[in-house]
């Protein structure tokens, strides 16, 4: 009894714990506006490689990867690799090398049809000693054995591996950094301050290593790379959001996403896509339309997600068809969050003409608490 | 001073669940006479010793000891003149085990705060000399009652109360203590009373009487 | 069987009063026994579970033998090959001012932690802050406190708490409670980097706790770490640890333990009196059984059984009693019994069914064995001398062993000189049982002997009948005597061996304590972890008064030497070069040497060590020894041992100067104050608090020392008291009802002796006198066992307990008192019992015949 109830307490604490940078991540009050963090302004011209790296006097910052993989035998895995870095804004004046300043947390997941469900583990830890990191000035994050590096030559390493599965990949970009919104410039929400700094880098060709039950599958594959820091984000009205990011095999890279209302409405959506001569095409909100196909309810958590949807960018239209179903992530033991974030192939006039990675967030309950 | 040296008037007793045991007794006891009183079991002997001997008191009559009424005594009083004018033998001899036979049979010189010399000769006088140092578990019982009758007797009382003093004893030890006691009391010129079923004993007194429910009677053997 | 039951039922029904004086001697015996146990079990697994929750699940924990170790280490444990999960700990006691708790222990353990790691290894200590304020638990400024601690300092969330940290004041937001504190248990836990600023103790940990990754042999994990860190660090296992937490407290709790058993004790002798003289009374019954047709067997069957029942019975009573005590000692008291062994926890008592058995058992088997000897004297007896008069106490003799007691005394001598057992006083404990066992045994032959010896002198003493009785009664019933006298014998002598014990323990902890506290007053800084305190700039504010005639500075600190054993403390003062002794209270005599200081040779650097070193690791004087002092190991040379009565786990002194060469820590904790003849103390505590840190400090008289050191001392020592008059208690219940006992069995003497002209204040004389002789012998003989007890308590069990020696005091005042007390106790008792002997119904005794 008092063991069971222990054990109960222990989860519960684990999900508190940290939780609450799960939601801050997420969205900021205008309240929570510092004075020692800044604000995301137009007409800023990002800068390389400098921008690759940290943003500390940003409150929240992620490198965001995903991407599909396939073994020498055809087999295919969706993955997604996350390293966020939070601000904590405290601890400004305190000398103490443990001072918990900025925070890194780190996700990683891979979805395999053959294992029929999403496996995924994250880490979270405070920045210093050397244990975890995110530099400035090039892209480099650690979270203890955890970690991202953006080498000179703008190629990226990650190695994350857990008891279990784990992943160890090279990704080369073979595009230009697709900068997102105006110039980099990219509003969430009707207010000029709801915005972040937001680029991606399609395209990456990607090798490496999959790791899984002791076994490991050289794969190679197509990845996509997103990197956004802001300080206020979302709109307290937000309910969630659908996004894709999507590599195209013709060489074209597709980003949209809607914001939804807490009223069923929509309150802000965005499209761009790439041109494989680098012209950028953008979409008006009207342009925009995300239309459920196929509904899914997870046996996990009872929410039901559109996993299949048709899109629409003016006058195009793709329809989304997941790599399996089951690609939620139920981290409600850890952080807490609970969204589907899958590997989707892009069918247009019955043929498959892309792959992408579909994330889903809302649909167990509102983000906004 | 009278010649009686123990007078019984009107004596009426009743246990303290109120049956009657002596009913208007009266009775005399002359210097120097020696009395054996029998009867029936239950029917107040041992009552009647302890009404003489000031260890009881009656609920009306008195116990006049030498004269002195010993029943309207205090506690205090009534010992101190047990103490001096009476000697007692039991049936079950009573010798204190942790004392040497000396020691035994001068507790009442003790008592009286008298001389200790004539225990020795008490002793002899009992038939036990030499053995004064010895303790009561080395006797017989014989020999105990003999320790109990030269202590009766060793600070020359007035009157010897005995209570079946051959009850525990053979035949033949009996009629030897009986003629001891005989001898002892008139030697010492005491008087005595003997409680006892034992008509061997009752022989050996002046007079026997019989305590019944409607008082002492003389009797014949 | 049916016959049995009646005799039983017959016996307690005239003689209620003796079976249930018994019984409930068994059951305080037992009581005492159970309840001391579960108290400090539970007080004991609490404070231990305790501190295993603050490990949480850890395999090894990695500290410094100096209390505190490097950061720098933390980043080097988390990578290091085999480590999962690496949790930086600090922990620190930090004192509330004013708010002292109950049991004397006013510090707050602040445990600082960093929340993503702890989470993994010890979530229960994670702090659970306001909704919507989650990031509370990494602020610098916030402070997560246990309920306990929350009520013992009377705050509640988003209050502020403030205290001082050296000389420095600290305040702190309460930004809520803990996921998980054990009731009672008051602790604070804050971020590690806030912890790290706000209480002084950058770049410092407590310890790295570690979890190892699946399938790492943590044996080789552990040597290969060992190897790696060098001597300045421990790696310590949790077992270990408990060790460590079992040793702080075991000689504690064993002699608790021992002083239960010794009331047990005294109740099984109260058992074996009564039943030795509801024998002596029932002798001519058993005669008439056995020429009934009753075997031997059957009798001896018939009395165990007598005793058994009481056994049971009384051992039911005793654990239920045990444990009722225990819950309400803990409801009403703490779990600490007045010790300072398990500060800040309230531990639950759990009924243990097993333990309960074993006491029970014990209770039980303690009664037969007061049993067994009138038992198997009733079935010896031959009834046909059983009839016969005075053969009670030729009966009695055959209880009585001289040679057994003789024995006994010469084994309780050469178990003195026995070592220790696995670190407990087993063969002193011993040694005292066999004492008081030979002793009781030998009682009847000594009076035998005293009287044969004053034979002729007695003679030439005129004494009236009383007086003539009583002593002819001790004289040729020494048997019967006895068995009173061992009532007063044991409880007397526990009582004087306790006293003079104490005593001797409180008076040389007064004379240490003039030694140890010279000076007129300490100042020392609210205390934290193995902070100085004190900085050069501040240690020359002082100095620098004209009021002090002397002003010395020490350096305090916590040193683990043995991973199983408690720290050990190291002192760093100025000590007198000439003559040390002006400095330490130093032990100079044939076993223990003293090297002169300007004997030494150049390079040595000289160590004073408490006798606890010598006794746990064996530092003889001469030896050179390598300290783990500031961040390596360096060579000492022990030059004396000193006495120390504060610190039963080991402390060693050192020069100043040498511990401030050897690790550059110039700070020091405590200031020791000489005043000028002329000033007044009141004035100069005044100048000290205008001082700019003034506030801050603690400043104590050496006379204000000097008693709260005794008040601890006789706090420590209540359980002690109270277990001593609980034996006491039960001897005197032994010696109420061995008189009573003898009055039924005497009934008939009193009889005759009323008949031939005792009065019954005679009588009753008789008797008082009967009782103060006996008590008087119980007192003499009493006194001389206890004297041999208490030199093994002072020079065997204390030594080997806690590893200190005393001089020896005897409280002649108080001995003589309790003696006096004793003396009207006992003969009340006698004089009580004895108004059964001038009743009505001893007339009819004498006619009473089977």
């Amino acid at each position: 009894m008092k063991q069971s109830y222990k054990k109960n307490k222990k989860r519960f604490v684990m999900l508190i714990g940290l939780l609450f940078l799960m939601i801050s991540v997420m969205t900021v009050n205008d309240s929570a506006l510092s004075s020692r963090l800044l604000p995301v302004l137009p007409d800023h011209l990002l800068v390389f490689p400098n921008d690759y790296g940290a943003h500390p006097d940003f409150r929240l910052e992620w490198w965001y990867i995903t991407g599909w993989l396939e073994t020498d035998d055809k087999k295919k895995f969706g993955f997604q690799v996350t390293f966020f870095r939070y601000a904590t804004d405290l601890n400004f004046g305190n000398p103490s090398r443990f001072a918990a300043k900025d925070v890194v947390i780190a996700h990683l997941a891979l979805s395999d049809p053959a294992v029929g469900r999403l496996m995924h583990r994250e880490k979270t830890a405070r920045e210093g000693f050397d244990l975890a990191y995110s530099k400035q000035g090039n892209t480099g994050v650690k979270l203890d054995d955890w970690f991202l590096v953006r080498e000179e030559n703008g190629t990226y390493q990650v190695d994350m591996r857990s008891e279990d599965f784990g992943l160890q990949l090279s990704l080369r970009p073979t595009q230009k950094p697709m900068l997102q919104g105006d110039q980099g410039f990219s509003r969430k929400g009707p207010k000029p301050e709801q915005a972040s700094y937001y680029y991606s880098e399609p395209h990456l060709s990607t090798t490496g290593t999959v790791f899984k039950n002791h076994q490991s599958f050289s794969v190679d594959g197509v990845a996509w790379l997103d990197h956004e820091w802001s300080t206020a984000y979302l709109d307290s009205d937000a309910d969630g959001w659908d996004w894709i990011g999507a590599n195209l095999d013709d060489g074209s890279a597709l980003m949209m996403f809607q914001i939804r209302g807490k009223k069923g409405d929509r309150i802000w959506a965005y499209a761009a896509l790439r041109e494989v001569s680098g012209e950028m095409r953008f979409f008006t909100a009207n342009e925009i339309e995300f239309t459920p196909i196929r509904m899914w309810e997870s046996p996990h958590t009872e929410a039901v997600y559109p996993v299949s949807m048709r899109i629409r960018t003016g006058e195009i239209e793709w329809q989304l068809i997941p790599l399996m179903d089951d690609q939620e992530l139920d981290s409600r033991q850890s952080t807490g969050a609970v969204y589907w974030e899958g590997a989707v192939t892009l069918i247009k006039d019955n043929r498959s003409v892309g792959q992408g990675y579909l994330e889903l967030t809302g649909y167990v309950r509102p983000l906004t608490l | 001073m009278s010649l009686n040296i123990l007078e019984l008037r009107n004596i009426n007793k009743a246990y303290p669940q109120g049956r009657k045991v002596l009913d208007n007794l009266i009775f005399t006891l002359k210097a120097g006479e020696y009395v054996a009183i029998m009867g029936e079991s239950g029917v107040g002997k041992s009552t009647l010793l302890n009404l003489i001997a000031g260890l009881d008191t009656p609920d009306s009559g008195e116990v006049l000891i030498d004269g002195v009424a010993i029943s309207s005594l205090s506690d205090d009083a009534a010992t101190q003149l047990r103490r001096e004018r009476f000697g007692f033998i039991f049936q079950a001899f009573h010798v204190l085990p942790h004392l040497t036979l000396l020691q035994n049979v001068a507790l009442p010189l003790l008592l009286n705060g008298q001389s200790l010399q004539h225990a020795e000769q008490m002793l002899d006088q009992v038939g036990l000399q030499g053995r004064g140092q010895d303790f009561p578990r080395q006797l017989s019982g014989g020999e105990l009652q003999r320790v109990a009758i030269a202590r009766a007797l060793i600070h020359r009382p007035k009157l010897i109360l005995a209570d079946e003093p051959t009850g525990n004893l053979d035949p033949d030890t009996a009629q030897e203590i009986l003629q001891l006691i005989r001898a002892e009391i008139n030697a010492n010129n005491a008087s005595a009373i003997i409680v006892t079923h034992s008509h061997m004993a009752a022989a050996t007194t002046d007079r026997v009487m019989n305590l019944r429910k409607d008082g002492l009677h003389p009797m014949s053997l | 069987m049916m016959l049995n039951r009646w005799l039983l039922v017959g016996e307690w029904r005239s003689h209620i009063g003796q079976a249930l004086v018994t019984l409930l001697a068994i059951a305080i015996g037992v009581a005492m026994g159970f309840s001391i146990h579960l108290l400090n079990s539970a007080a004991f697994n609490e404070f231990s579970a305790a501190s295993k929750d603050l490990s949480g699940q850890s395999d090894l924990l990695v500290r410094a033998k100096t209390a505190l170790m490097d950061e720098a280490l933390y980043p080097q444990l988390a990578v290091y090959d085999g480590v999962a999960v690496a949790n930086p700990v600090l922990e620190l006691d930090i004192a509330m001012p004013g708010k002292r708790q109950a049991r004397g222990d006013y510090k707050l353990k602040v445990i600082g932690i960093d929340m993503f790691r702890a989470a993994q290894i010890a979530p229960d200590l994670l702090g659970v802050p306001e909704e919507g304020k989650a990031m509370d638990r990494l602020a610098d400024d916030t402070i997560f406190l246990s309920p306990a601690a929350m009520s013992w300092l009377e705050v509640k969330q988003n209050d502020t708490l403030s205290f001082h940290v050296g000389i420095q004041s600290v305040s702190l937001r309460v930004a809520g409670g803990l996921v998980r504190a054990r009731s009672g248990q008051s602790i604070a836990v804050m971020d590690i980097g806030a912890a790290q600023w706000r209480l002084q103790h950058l770049g410092k940990l407590s310890r790295v706790e570690l979890k190892l990754k699946d399938g790492v042999n943590h044996a080789v994990f552990k040597d290969k770490l060992e190897q790696h860190l060098g001597t300045s660090y421990a790696v310590v296992e949790l077992e270990n640890q408990e060790a460590r937490v079992a040793n702080m407290s075991r000689a504690y709790r064993v002699n608790l333990n021992m002083l239960a058993l010794v009331a047990l004790f005294t109740g099984s002798f109260l058992v074996f009196s009564t039943q030795a003289l509801s024998i002596i009374r029932r002798r001519q019954q058993f005669a008439l059984l056995r020429v009934l047709g009753f075997t031997r067997r059957q009798l001896l069957w018939q009395v165990m059984i007598e005793g058994m029942m009481l056994g049971i019975l009384g051992s039911i009573v005793g654990v239920v009693l045990g444990y009722a005590i225990a819950v309400s000692v803990i409801e009403f008291f703490g779990g600490s019994l007045g010790s300072s062994f398990f500060p800040g926890i309230k531990p639950d008592i759990n009924f243990e069914i097993w333990t309960a058995l074993i006491y029970f058992v014990v209770g039980l088997g303690v009664t037969l064995l007061g049993s067994i000897v009138p038992a198997l004297e009733a079935a010896r007896a031959k009834p046909a001398l059983a009839l016969k008069l005075g053969s009670e106490d030729a009966a009695m003799k055959k209880t009585s062993f001289p040679w057994f007691a003789i024995m006994g005394l010469c084994l309780a001598v050469i178990f003195t000189q026995l070592p220790v057992l696995n670190g407990l006083p087993v063969f002193g404990y011993l040694a005292i049982a066999l004492l008081l066992i030979g002793s009781i045994a030998l009682i009847p032959h000594v009076i035998t002997w005293l009287f044969a010896a004053t034979v002729t002198f007695r003679r030439h003493i005129r004494m009236g009948a009383v007086g003539f009785l009583s002593l002819a009664r001790l004289e040729n019933a020494p048997n019967h005597a006895s068995i009173a006298l061992g009532g007063i014998l044991a409880s007397f002598s526990l009582m004087v061996a306790m006293a003079i014990m104490v005593t001797s323990f409180r008076e040389s902890v007064d004379q240490w304590l003039d030694r140890v506290l010279p000076a007129d007053l300490y100042v020392r800084t609210a205390a934290v972890g193995d902070l100085g305190g004190f900085h050069l700039d501040t240690q020359q504010i002082i100095s620098a008064f004209p009021a002090f005639s002397r002003v010395d500075f020490f350096r305090t600190q916590q040193v683990l030497f043995d991973v199983d054993r408690p720290e050990v403390t190291l002192f760093a003062r100025p000590i007198d070069r000439i003559d040390p002794r002006n400095t330490l209270p130093i032990i100079n005599d044939e076993t223990h040497a003293v090297i002169a200081l300007d004997s030494l040779p150049e390079n040595v650097l000289p160590v004073w060590v408490s006798e606890a070193m010598v006794d746990l690791y064996g530092y003889q004087v001469g030896e050179r020894v390598m300290l783990p002092i500031g961040a390596s190991t360096h060579e000492f040379m022990v030059v004396a041992v000193w006495r120390d009565y504060g610190r039963q786990f080991g402390a060693i002194q050192i020069q100043l100067d040498d511990y401030r060469t050897i690790t550059g820590d110039s700070t020091v904790n405590t200031v020791a104050l000489w005043l000028q003849a002329n000033v007044s103390m009141q004035q100069v505590i005044e100048q000290l608090r205008q001082l700019p840190f003034g506030k801050e400090l603690e400043i104590s008289r050496s006379s204000d020392l000097r008693a709260i050191s005794l008040e601890i001392f006789d706090r420590s020592f209540a359980v002690t008291y109270l277990l001593e008059l609980v034996a006491v208690i039960i001897g005197l219940f032994g010696v109420a009802a061995s008189f009573s006992a003898q009055m039924l069995a005497r009934a008939k003497e009193f009889g005759m002796l009323r008949h031939i002209g005792m009065t019954r204040h005679q009588i009753l004389l008789m008797l008082a006198t009967e009782g103060g002789l006996l008590t008087s012998l119980g007192i003499m003989f009493g006194f001389l066992l206890g004297w041999g007890i208490s030199l093994v308590l002072i020079f065997i069990i204390n030594p080997q307990s806690f590893h200190w020696t005393m001089q020896m005091y005897l409280p002649w005042g108080w001995l003589i008192m309790i003696a006096i007390v004793m003396l009207i106790t006992a003969t009340c008792t006698a004089l009580l019992a004895g108004r059964r002997a001038v009743s009505k119904q001893v007339i009819q005794a004498v006619r009473e015949d089977w």
